[in-house]
């Protein structure tokens, strides 16, 4: 303890801090009016690449609390080359999110081989009925212009970079 | 006609009554006080059933399981990985810690090492989930004495730390970042400066927190010799943490044991304080976040470069065995025992969580004080109700 009393030494804490927010401003955010922009990396929601999911179910089964629905069927697809053979095709008629279950671990997003899920920081889509937290894949689409692109790694790293397949 | 069973019930419910009869008019002088299970002061739902002789404490019951979620039952199905997930919801302020025993306990079963970059890296962030975590103690426990600003600078110099996780790990509470064999990804450019920077507002808070709780002579008033626990009876029940250092055990698995982690590589110091009181548990914590401070700033300057993963299978099947894994958490020494046949999901987990054991002498401690004085015992014991039901 110094030669002040602690209570003035508070005192004075207190005082100091008074004048910071005063000349610098507060630090807290007015949250309606100014927004916060969060990293890049943030677990906002999760977009969808609707053209790169082949209906593998990977991420539905994977998932920790199951809140991930997919549906799909067999397509037949005109051949590549005249002549050919067609191809089949997986074509997706269902897939749904349910945000109300969804505990944003990520392991969907990290398990997808196809590099159809991403991560977008994006995060003010709370609705007034729980149904509605439900996304279609239209919904999670949409999701897909708001992904940032992948960062560049700290020095020293050997991952490499991933890049987000836009349309 | 009553069935034999239900007669049997019958009469085990009248002895109840007429037990509760008697309780009741031998006790008539006494009264019970119900701390919580709403309470500020327990951080979450934890109820103390307390009877009291006028202010003074005869007698004092802590009920927990307000709060259980079965999380050991619920890993016994879920795979390896999804796990973590769980995991990162028992000690809610320094999840990441949560994971990293786990994760060790299933790569000793797989024989597995992390490279040394991954070591590193999470290390660094073990280190800044004790920081989160204790920093919200050190303003908390003023709130708990009454002095209200020193947790309005808690909250906003952890919120630095809170944001370099999230820019590391995607997720600011529950980073589930820890992975068997490595980590999840590598950290993104410039990073290492910014929570350089973010450390700096951690060192600012706890001059702050000398100046306005450590020197505050109402402070010292109230907490110097309050809940004095001596270092056998602390080591006889189980505590740990800082619990036990501010009764003078000098013991700290980070030092004594560090397995899997980059602990050895760094010069830090582990305090310990004799008095074993409310003040000493808050003066150790105090310095182990200066710690932890200067832990991350080695550490960071001397990150390893390589690979963030070791060679992993693609589906992860643990071998059967079993391993037990502890590691210093902020709130104390956490232990995980994984218990596998061979299959996708642990055939058994047991927590051994911090603030359970170090709950467990609040009946010893609480006795004989006064009910103002139990406040302050239960905030300096400093208990998060997920990591005590789990």
């Amino acid at each position: 303890m110094g030669l002040v009393p602690g209570l003035i030494t508070g005192l004075g804490v207190t005082l100091k801090e008074v004048v910071k927010t005063a000349t610098k401003g507060a630090e807290t955010v007015q949250y309606p009016h100014v927004k916060e922009d969060p990293p890049p990396r943030a677990r906002g929601v999760i977009a969808l690449h609707e053209e790169n999911c082949t209906s593998c179910m990977l991420c539905a089964r994977e998932c920790p609390d199951w809140c991930i629905y997919i549906e799909g069927h067999k397509d037949l697809a005109p051949p590549r080359r005249a002549g050919g053979k067609p191809r089949t095709v997986n074509k997706l008629d269902r897939f749904d999110i349910d945000y109300g279950l969804c505990m944003y671990c990520g392991i969907c997003v990290e398990v997808c081989p196809f590099e159809a899920l991403f991560w977008s920081p994006e995060y003010e889509y709370s609705e007034p009925r729980i149904a509605d937290l439900l996304h279609d894949k239209s919904r999670l689409g949409q999701w897909m212009d708001t992904v940032p692109e992948f960062e560049a790694y700290e020095g020293g790293a050997e991952t490499k970079a991933k890049k987000v397949p836009r349309p | 006609m009553t069935a034999v069973s239900d007669r049997r019930q019958l009469a085990y419910i009248a002895a109840q009554a007429a037990d509760a009869r008697v309780n009741v008019e031998l006790e008539a002088e006494g009264m019970t006080l119900n701390i919580g299970p709403q309470h500020p002061a327990t951080h979450g739902t934890l109820r103390i059933v307390a009877r009291l002789d006028g202010e003074q404490v005869i007698e004092a019951d802590p009920i927990m399981g307000y709060m259980h979620r079965g999380y050991e039952k619920l890993a016994e199905v879920r795979t390896y990985p999804q796990v973590t997930t769980l995991i990162n919801r028992i000690d809610w302020l320094g999840s990441f810690a949560n994971e990293v025993p786990f994760i060790l306990a299933a790569e000793q079963l797989m024989d597995i090492e992390a490279p040394p970059r991954a070591q590193h890296i999470r290390t660094i962030l073990f280190e800044m989930a004790r920081i989160a975590n204790l920093t919200l103690f050190l303003g908390d426990m003023g709130v708990q004495l009454g002095a209200v600003t020193p947790v309005f600078y808690a909250f906003r110099d952890r919120e630095h730390i809170l944001n370099q996780i999230e820019a590391a790990t995607g997720g600011r509470f529950h980073p589930n970042f820890d992975r068997i064999g490595g980590l999840k990804d590598d950290l993104p450019a410039g990073w290492v400066a910014e929570t350089k920077e973010s450390l700096g507002h951690i060192t600012k808070f706890c001059n702050l927190m000398d100046d306005l709780l450590i020197g505050n002579e109402i402070f010292e008033a109230r907490t110097r010799g309050i809940g004095v626990v001596p270092a056998d009876v602390a080591l006889s029940y189980g505590l740990s943490g800082a619990n036990v250092r501010a009764s003078g055990v000098d013991w700290d698995l980070r030092r004594d044991n560090p397995v899997g982690l980059a602990y050895d590589k760094v010069d830090w110091k582990v305090w310990t304080h004799p008095d074993g009181d409310s003040f000493a548990r808050y003066w150790v914590r105090l310095q182990e976040v200066r710690e932890s401070v200067k832990i991350v700033e080695q550490l960071l300057d001397t990150i390893p470069s390589g690979p963030i993963m070791a060679k992993v299978p693609r589906i992860i099947k643990v071998p059967e065995g079993e391993a037990y894994v502890e590691t210093e958490n902020p709130l104390g020494v956490m232990g995980y025992y994984v218990v596998s046949k061979g299959g996708l999901n642990p055939f058994r987990v047991k927590i051994r969580s911090a603030s359970f054991s170090n709950m467990s002498i609040t009946p010893w401690l609480l006795k004989g004080t006064y009910v103002p004085d139990v406040i302050t015992i239960l905030a300096s014991l400093y208990f998060i109700l997920g990591d005590i039901d789990r």
